[in-house]
C-alpha cells in the first residue's frame, strides 16, 4: 500500500486542528459520533488554548484512483516559539498541507512554517480554509501565497474544514500530490524518533518514523545517541485509538513501548537501530534544541522553613514529569540567596516558558515563583575563551571580560499598513534595525527587522497586538549572537550588591532601567529603623539612586478588649512575612521584590 | 479612682480544664475554679449612622429592636448574675452607641444591670456615649443608675474632619454634654479624638487646633488615635481604591509628637499609647485589657478573657434577640503558654509603666520562643526603643511611635 507521510502546518487559528479532525472524519477512523472537537490535541492545556503543543502522529487509509493509501499525519505544533518541534516533525513527512485562513491570509507564522517545510525538502499543498465564512476572500488569499511563498495561486485547494467542503478533494491530492516515502538505502534498521509521550503505566511511549529496516515486537533496540538499549515490548499505531502491531516497517509511522522509564533516556531527533545489527551512521538533521530564553521556578511556597525541602521536591518531581513529555526545555537546580532552591529553566520562548509553568501548576499541583526571563548571553573572556551565561549573577568579573554578546533575532511582521509608523517606532525603540518592507497584498505589509531577542522577550508581543488591534502577526529565528554595548547594572541596598537583582542590558538603555527598578524596589522594602539607599551601578559607577525613608510611625493605635487577638494574628503575620524576608546587610527585603522588579514592564 | 494594684499573676489561677464550647461551661468552669472576673462589658450595638472607618459590630436602622435587645441583654445578664463569681472592679457599656437608645430604655437597662450586682461598690462603671444624644435627661439618667464615668466620642472639634469621618455632630455638642454630665455629678468624663483625618486642610495646625480645644473643656482623660483604616470598613476601601489618601507617617509622627507635648503641657499624663489622664484619673476597665485580666463579654460580638482563654459572642442581632440567656460563643482560642506570654508583652508594653521584670523573666525563659524574645529585647535595647527602668521593662518615647515594631519581634 502506497504510504504518504504528512503533516499540517498553518498560522496559529487558520484552522489547523479542525482540519485535521476533519480529515480523520472523511476517512472514516473517527465517527461522527465519536468525533470530539481538535482530536488530536490530547492535552486540556492545548485545546483550552487552542494550540496544539505535542505532535501526535495518527495512520488512516484512503481510497483514491482505485487503490488504498495509507496516510500518516503527523500533527505539529502551531506556535512561534514551537519552530523545533515543527523541525522534527517535519524531518518524518514527504509533504505538508500548508492552511491559511481565507479571512486572515498569510501571516507571520504561515511563511516561517513554510520555508521550514520547504528546508526540510517537502511539497506543499497549499490550502485556503474557512471558505465558509461571509469574510472569506479565497482568491485574494491565494494570490498572496502566490506572490509571498512562490506557490501557485491555482494549485490552491479551497476548503472548509467546518462544513467539509473541499476535504474530499484535499485527501486525493495529498495521494496524488506528495511523493512516496523514500526507499530503504541501507539494510540495517535505522528509525527517527520525532516525538515522546510519557504514559504513567507504559512509561515512556516512543513516536518513530521507520527510514530503514523495520521495528518488532521483541526486538532489542539501541538509541544511537545515548548507546542505551532497550527491549520492544509493544508496537502500534493510532488510527487514532491505539491499535497496537507486530511490526513497523520502512517509511511506516508509529509508537513503541520499551519499558523505558524516563525521557531522559529518549532523545527526540536520535535514531533507533536494532542492537545486534546496527547501522553504522546515524538518520541526519538532528539539532539540539536551543534554549533562549531562561528565568528561575521557585516552589511558591518556599516560605515555611520546615516545608521548603518537600515544596522543593514537589517541583522537581513535577519538572521530570513535565519533561517526559517535552523534551525542549533544560532545567538546572538553582540556589538564589532570596528564594531559596529551584530551578533555573531554559525555554525555547515565552509561549513555551508560559506553557511549561501553566503544566507545571496543573498537571503537577505546584505553585510556582516565577522570575522575569532572560536570554542567553555569550561573554568573550580576555583569555579569549567564550563562556555562555543564563543569569546576569553568572557575569564573570568586568575586568576578565572583553566583550558581551547577545542573541540576535530576525523578526518578521505583518501588520495593515495603517500600523507600519508605529512598528517602526517599536521596533525602533527596542534596538531594531530596519532590513526591509514588503506588500503582502493590499492593506498588509511585512516588515522584517534585526532585533536583539533581549528586546522581544517581555512585552513585544503584547505591544504588536495592541498597536494593529490583534490584527498583527510576528515570527522571529535567531540569527547570530553579536557583542554590543552591553552591561552588568548592579543593584545595591545600603552599598551591598543584591546578585538576584542584578541585570544585563544596553549602556544607554542602562540609567533608565536602573532606575525603574530602583522605584519598583522602593515600593517594595518596607521603612525600617534607618534611612536605605538603593543604588544601580555600572562596575563602581552609581547610575540612579533612590530612597527608602526611616519608619516615623509604626504602632496600633487601639488595643481593647475585642481587638486583641485580630492585633496578634495580624503581628504574627507580620512576623512570619519578616522570616521568609532577605537579609541583604540589616535590610529585609521580601521575597516579591525580587519578583516583581525582575519585571521590566514600565 | 485610684490605681488599682494588679496582681493578676495568671500562672497562680486554676486553668480551665478543656476548651469550653459554651459561655455556660466558661462560667461554670469560673465558679468551680474560684478565678475572679475584674471586668464586665456590655455591647449595645445600635447607632444612628455607621462611621466609615469603625469595625466595631454596630448596627444603624434597626432602632425597633432597641427595646427589645435591652429585655434580652438583661435576660443575660441576669444568668451571668447567677454564675458570677464576685462583684468587678469595672463595668463597661461600649458600643455602638448606648445613649441612643431611648431614655427609657436606657433607664431600664442601666438600673437592671445595677440590680445585678455585677460590679462591686466603688467600682468604675463607664458608658460611651455620642455628644449629641447627652441631654439633661440622659445625663441624669447615667447618674441616676450609678455611672460614674463617661467616655464622649467627640473625635474633632473641626467641621471637615468630622465630615471625613463621617460624624454629624456639631462640635458645640461636646461642651454642652460635659455640662450635662457634670451638672448631673459625673465629674469623670474623657475625650475620644482622632488625628491624622485626610479633611484636606493642614493635618498639624488642625490637630494642634483640636487638642487645644479639648482641654481647655478640662476632661479628666483623652483617648487620642491616629486613625486606622481596619480591613474590611468602608474607608479601608476608599484608602485601597485611591479616593482618599492617608496622611504620611512623617506627619502623623509629628502629630503624636505634638500630642504628646500638648497633653503634657496642660497636665495630662500618658499612661498607654493611646491614652491619657489628669492625676490617676485613668481607665480601669481598659487597664484591665493590657493587664491580661479576666473580663466577661455581654451582647453580641462582645469579647471575653479568662485565664488564656478568649472568646467572641456570634455578631448577630437576629440570632441574639430570639436567644436567650448567655450569648452565642462565635470564636474560642485556647492560647499555649508561648502565645499567653505573647500577649503578655504586646499588651503591657502598651502601657508607659511598663511590664514588671518577672514577667519579662517567664517570657524569655519559655523554651520555644524565649531566646528569639530575649534577643529581640536585647536589640530594641540597644536601639532605643526599649528601656529598663528599675524593674519594669518599657517602651521609650521613640519606641511608642514604633510599637509594633518592636512587638512583632516578641511574640
Amino acid at each position: 500500500m502506497p504510504i504518504r507521510n504528512f503533516s499540517i502546518i498553518a498560522h496559529i487559528d487558520h484552522g489547523k486542528s479542525t482540519l485535521a479532525d476533519r480529515l480523520l472524519q472523511a476517512t472514516r477512523a473517527v465517527s461522527d459520533r465519536e468525533a470530539r472537537e481538535q482530536l488530536l490535541d490530547s492535552m486540556d492545556l492545548e485545546r483550552e488554548r487552542g494550540i496544539t503543543i505535542k505532535a501526535s502522529a495518527v495512520t488512516v487509509s484512503h481510497h483514491c484512483d482505485g487503490q488504498d493509501y495509507q496516510l500518516n499525519f503527523i500533527d505539529t505544533p502551531g506556535h512561534v516559539d514551537f519552530t523545533y518541534e515543527v523541525s522534527r516533525a517535519l524531518t518524518a513527512c514527504e509533504g505538508a498541507v500548508l492552511v491559511v485562513d481565507s479571512t486572515q491570509g498569510v501571516e507571520a507564522q504561515t511563511v516561517a512554517n513554510a520555508y521550514l517545510a520547504i528546508g526540510s525538502d517537502l511539497d506543499l499543498i497549499p490550502v485556503v480554509n474557512k471558505i465558509d465564512l461571509p469574510a472569506a476572500d479565497p482568491d485574494r488569499v491565494a494570490m498572496e501565497i502566490e506572490s509571498v511563498l512562490g506557490l501557485p495561486a491555482e494549485d490552491c485547494i479551497y476548503c472548509s474544514a467546518k462544513t467539509g467542503q473541499g476535504i474530499a478533494e484535499l485527501l486525493d491530492a495529498i495521494c496524488r500530490m506528495l511523493p512516496d516515502p523514500r526507499p530503504a538505502t541501507i539494510n540495517e534498521t535505522r528509525a527517527l524518533i520525532f516525538d515522546s509521550h510519557y504514559d504513567e503505566y507504559r512509561g515512556v511511549i516512543v513516536y518513530v518514523r521507520v527510514f530503514d529496516g523495520a521495528l518488532k515486537i521483541g526486538d532489542r533496540i539501541r538509541m544511537m545517541g545515548t548507546g542505551t538499549t532497550w527491549t520492544i515490548t509493544e508496537l502500534g499505531i493510532n488510527t487514532p485509538q491505539p491499535q497496537k502491531v507486530t511490526q513497523i516497517g520502512t517509511s511506516e509511522v508509529g509508537y513503541l513501548v520499551a519499558s523505558i522509564k524516563t525521557l531522559e533516556d529518549v532523545r527526540v531527533g536520535d535514531t533507533i537501530t536494532l542492537d545486534k545489527y546496527p547501522a553504522s551512521e546515524a538518520l541526519p538533521g538532528y539539532e539540539e534544541p536551543q534554549q533562549m530564553v531562561f528565568c528561575d521556578f521557585y516552589p511558591a511556597t518556599a516560605a515555611a522553613e520546615s516545608s521548603k525541602k518537600s515544596d522543593f521536591e514537589a517541583l522537581r518531581e513535577a519538572i521530570e514529569k513535565l519533561r517526559l513529555n517535552d523534551a525542549s526545555f533544560t532545567y538546572e537546580v538553582q540556589h538564589s540567596e532570596a528564594l531559596g532552591f529551584g530551578f533555573r529553566c531554559g525555554f525555547l520562548g515565552l509561549l513555551h516558558m508560559e506553557i511549561v509553568q501553566e503544566r507545571l501548576e496543573r498537571e503537577g499541583g505546584v505553585e510556582i515563583v516565577q522570575t522575569a526571563p532572560t536570554v542567553t548571553y555569550q561573554v568573550l573572556t580576555i583569555d579569549d575563551e567564550v563562556v555562555e551565561i543564563h543569569n546576569p549573577a553568572d557575569l564573570p568579573d568586568p575586568a576578565q571580560i572583553k566583550e558581551i554578546r547577545e542573541p540576535l533575532v530576525k523578526i518578521e511582521i505583518i501588520c495593515p499598513d495603517d500600523n507600519i509608523g508605529d512598528m517602526m517606532s517599536l521596533c525602533d525603540s527596542r534596538r531594531g534595525v530596519f532590513q526591509s518592507q514588503q506588500f503582502i497584498s493590499e492593506g498588509r505589509q511585512m516588515l522584517v527587522f534585526e532585533i536583539p531577542l533581549a528586546e522581544i522577550i517581555y512585552d513585544f508581543y503584547d505591544k504588536l497586538k495592541s498597536i494593529t488591534r490583534g490584527y498583527g502577526t510576528m515570527d522571529y529565528e535567531i540569527t547570530e549572537f553579536r557583542a554590543d554595548s552591553l552591561a552588568k547594572v548592579s543593584i545595591l541596598v545600603n552599598g551591598a550588591p543584591v546578585e538576584a537583582l542584578s541585570l544585563i542590558c544596553h549602556r544607554e538603555n542602562a540609567e533608565k532601567r536602573g532606575r525603574s527598578m530602583l522605584l519598583k524596589l522602593r515600593k517594595q522594602i518596607d521603612r525600617h529603623q534607618f534611612e536605605i539607599a538603593l543604588q544601580a551601578a555600572i562596575g563602581g559607577k552609581i547610575i540612579a539612586r533612590e530612597t527608602v525613608k526611616a519608619v516615623r510611625k509604626n504602632v496600633t493605635a487601639k488595643c481593647y478588649g475585642g481587638d486583641i487577638t485580630r492585633k496578634r494574628k495580624l503581628l504574627e503575620k507580620q512576623k512570619a512575612g519578616k522570616k521568609r524576608m532577605k537579609s541583604v546587610g540589616s535590610v529585609q527585603i521580601p521575597q516579591e521584590a525580587f519578583l516583581s522588579i525582575l519585571d521590566q514592564s514600565e | 479612682m485610684a490605681m488599682p494594684q494588679f496582681d493578676h499573676s495568671t500562672a497562680s489561677l486554676p486553668q480551665l480544664a478543656e476548651t469550653p464550647s459554651t459561655a455556660e461551661s466558661i462560667l461554670r468552669g469560673l465558679q468551680d475554679a474560684g478565678t475572679c472576673i475584674q471586668g464586665a462589658y456590655v455591647h449595645v450595638p445600635f447607632c444612628m449612622h455607621r462611621c466609615h472607618y469603625c469595625d466595631f459590630f454596630t448596627v444603624a436602622g434597626r432602632d425597633q429592636w432597641r427595646s427589645a435587645y435591652v429585655t434580652r441583654l438583661l435576660d443575660e445578664a441576669t444568668v451571668v448574675a447567677q454564675h458570677w463569681p464576685g462583684p468587678a472592679d469595672t463595668l463597661f457599656v461600649g458600643g455602638g452607641t448606648p445613649t441612643w437608645l431611648e431614655p427609657p430604655d436606657l433607664a431600664r437597662l442601666l438600673e437592671g444591670l445595677a440590680a445585678c450586682s455585677l460590679l462591686g461598690k466603688g467600682g468604675e462603671w463607664t458608658v460611651e456615649a455620642n455628644p449629641e444624644t447627652v441631654t439633661e435627661e440622659v445625663a441624669g439618667i447615667l447618674a441616676g443608675a450609678g455611672v460614674n464615668r463617661v467616655s464622649l466620642g467627640a473625635q474633632s472639634f473641626r467641621t471637615e474632619a468630622l465630615k471625613a469621618l463621617e460624624r454629624w455632630h456639631d462640635p458645640d455638642s461636646v461642651p454642652r454634654a460635659l455640662a450635662f454630665l457634670r451638672d448631673a455629678g459625673i465629674q469623670d468624663c474623657s475625650l475620644d479624638l482622632i488625628f491624622a483625618v485626610p479633611d484636606g486642610g493642614d493635618a498639624v495646625s488642625g490637630w494642634t487646633s483640636d487638642l487645644k480645644r479639648a482641654v481647655s473643656l478640662a476632661p479628666t482623660h483623652l483617648s487620642c488615635y491616629g486613625l486606622t483604616y481596619e480591613p474590611g470598613t468602608p474607608l479601608r476601601r476608599r484608602l485601597e481604591s485611591g479616593a482618599v489618601t492617608q496622611v504620611d507617617q512623617d506627619i502623623e509622627a509629628v502629630l503624636y509628637a505634638t500630642t504628646q507635648s500638648v497633653l503634657a503641657d496642660h497636665g495630662y499624663t500618658q499612661y498607654e499609647i493611646s491614652n491619657w489622664a489628669q492625676g490617676d484619673q485613668v481607665c480601669d476597665h481598659n487597664l484591665n485589657y493590657w493587664r491580661n485580666a479576666n473580663w466577661w463579654p455581654l451582647g453580641p460580638s462582645g469579647s471575653g478573657h479568662v485565664n488564656g482563654t478568649r472568646w467572641r459572642n456570634r455578631p448577630r442581632l437576629g440570632p441574639y434577640l430570639e436567644g436567650q440567656g448567655l450569648s452565642e460563643i462565635d470564636t474560642v482560642e485556647v492560647l499555649d503558654a508561648d502565645g499567653r506570654a505573647g500577649e503578655v508583652l504586646m499588651l503591657g508594653l502598651r502601657c508607659t509603666r511598663g511590664i514588671e521584670r518577672q514577667k519579662v523573666i517567664a517570657a524569655t525563659s519559655l523554651p520555644m520562643r524565649g531566646q528569639q524574645r530575649a534577643a529581640a529585647i536585647e536589640r530594641h535595647l540597644e536601639s532605643g526603643l526599649l528601656v529598663w527602668d528599675d524593674d519594669l521593662l518599657r517602651l521609650t518615647q521613640a519606641g511608642m511611635l514604633l510599637g509594633d515594631t518592636v512587638l512583632v519581634d516578641l511574640l
